[in-house]
């Protein structure tokens, strides 16, 4: 039991402590779609992306490419970690209304 | 309309597959109470996730959007250890039925057994279920208007497609031999756990509270795209993405061997320990 609390302790603590120096990216969700709708990161930081639903019903944040989904619920902000991505065009989309679309571009 | 129906489709697919499953198996081993415990385990978890959904702005809301990844994270975890034990026992049971065919129905399950099968349906159809509602009741929102009646019938139609999907996967196994049929769902069973054992690990990734290591170890998208339907029926059997991390592939493949172990295990003792008493029902 001690054990499984250290280790969560250390958990824990290594998420806070990498979450100093991540490179927040804001991404809004408009009824119109993802703002912006283009996103540019440098290769090799670690991004959050503060993912906000800003329209009346529930949204699904989803990339096959980055291989993350995640639902928001309306007014929520979510943050999605990524990190160590190669240079590249990463689509993302909303799974509940596929026509608002989006890209993460690494360069 | 069609978008909506493709997109319950994907959304209702895994659970009516894992469900699938353990009906298929219960129905072919004759289990009939087995069979009502998943039903009631799959109905529960409908009325579980409408008052999740309708609760969303009240008490779950209370917890943070982490805190509830975290909690899905864990009940997924949950689910790997209670599918592998009714694995394991799944594996021994089929073996018991080969030796003892005309002693079917004195069958019964003990009680730990019906709430473990009752808890795997539970998981799978409201881990797909709150995601379900929301949905559709998003579709209800943007549309306050008598637009929606078709959205609404076309998400449902999607819903029922899946359960056919699922029924005519089934119905191809009913030409399998009993051995042959045990053998396969057991196998497939295996899967689905490693497949939400990596999904449980892909959420606590996307938290930060685990690295990847490597975010892609490979891409197979050229071979199977994940918005595909054979990619869908894959992710909803085994978790199947084209862009896994390597944290992701590492704990997918951890989970056979101690699996396998278990199996296998299992395998010698039973005939030796049932031989010298064959009129005795099996203890499992």
């Amino acid at each position: 039991m001690r054990f499984q609390l250290a280790v969560a302790a250390l958990l824990l603590s290594g998420a806070a402590l990498a979450r100093a120096d991540d490179l927040t990216v804001p991404l809004a969700v408009h009824d119109g779609g993802f703002a912006p709708a283009q996103i540019k990161t440098p290769t090799g930081a670690k991004i959050r992306l503060d993912v906000t639903n800003q329209t009346a019903a529930a949204i699904e944040f989803e990339s096959f490419e980055l291989n993350r989904e995640r639902v928001v619920q309306p007014g929520q902000k979510v943050a999605v970690y990524l990190s160590g991505l190669s240079p590249g065009r990463y689509e993302f989309f909303d799974d509940f209304h596929p026509e608002r679309k989006g890209v993460l571009i690494v360069e | 309309m069609i978008q909506t129906l493709l997109i319950m489709w994907r959304e209702t697919l895994e659970a009516a597959l894992i469900v699938g499953i353990l009906l298929t198996y219960l129905g072919r081993s004759g289990e009939r109470a087995g069979v009502r415990w998943v039903w009631l385990g799959a109905g529960a978890a409908v009325a579980a996730a409408l008052a999740s959904a309708a609760a969303s702005r009240g008490a779950i809301a209370m917890l943070d959007p982490d805190t509830q990844e975290v909690l899905q994270a864990a009940i997924l975890f949950v689910a790997v250890g209670v599918l592998s034990w009714m694995i394991v026992w799944m594996n021994r049971n089929a073996r018991a039925i080969r030796g003892e065919l005309h002693e079917k129905a004195d069958r019964a399950l003990a009680g730990g057994r019906l709430v473990g099968l009752a808890t795997i349906a539970f998981v799978a159809v409201f881990r797909e279920g709150v995601e379900t509602v929301l949905f559709l009741w998003g579709v209800v929102l943007e549309r306050a208007s008598l637009a929606v009646m078709p959205l609404l019938v076309a998400g449902i139609g999607g819903g029922l497609l899946a359960v056919a999907t699922a029924w005519l996967f089934f119905r191809g196994f009913s030409f399998l031999s009993l051995p042959t049929f045990f053998r396969v769902t057991g196998v497939l069973l295996v899967f689905v756990a490693a497949g939400l054992l990596a999904s449980g690990v892909n959420k606590l990734i996307a938290l930060d509270y685990l690295p990847p290591i490597v975010p892609q170890v490979w891409n197979t998208s050229w071979l199977v795209r994940d918005g595909s339907a054979v990619g869908a029926v894959l992710g909803a059997l085994m978790g199947y993405r084209s862009r896994p991390s390597l944290l992701e592939v590492l704990v997918f493949v951890a989970y056979f061997p101690p699996m396998l172990w278990a199996l296998r295990r299992r395998v010698s003792s039973p005939p030796s320990s049932r031989a010298p008493h064959t009129a005795a029902p099996s203890a499992a």
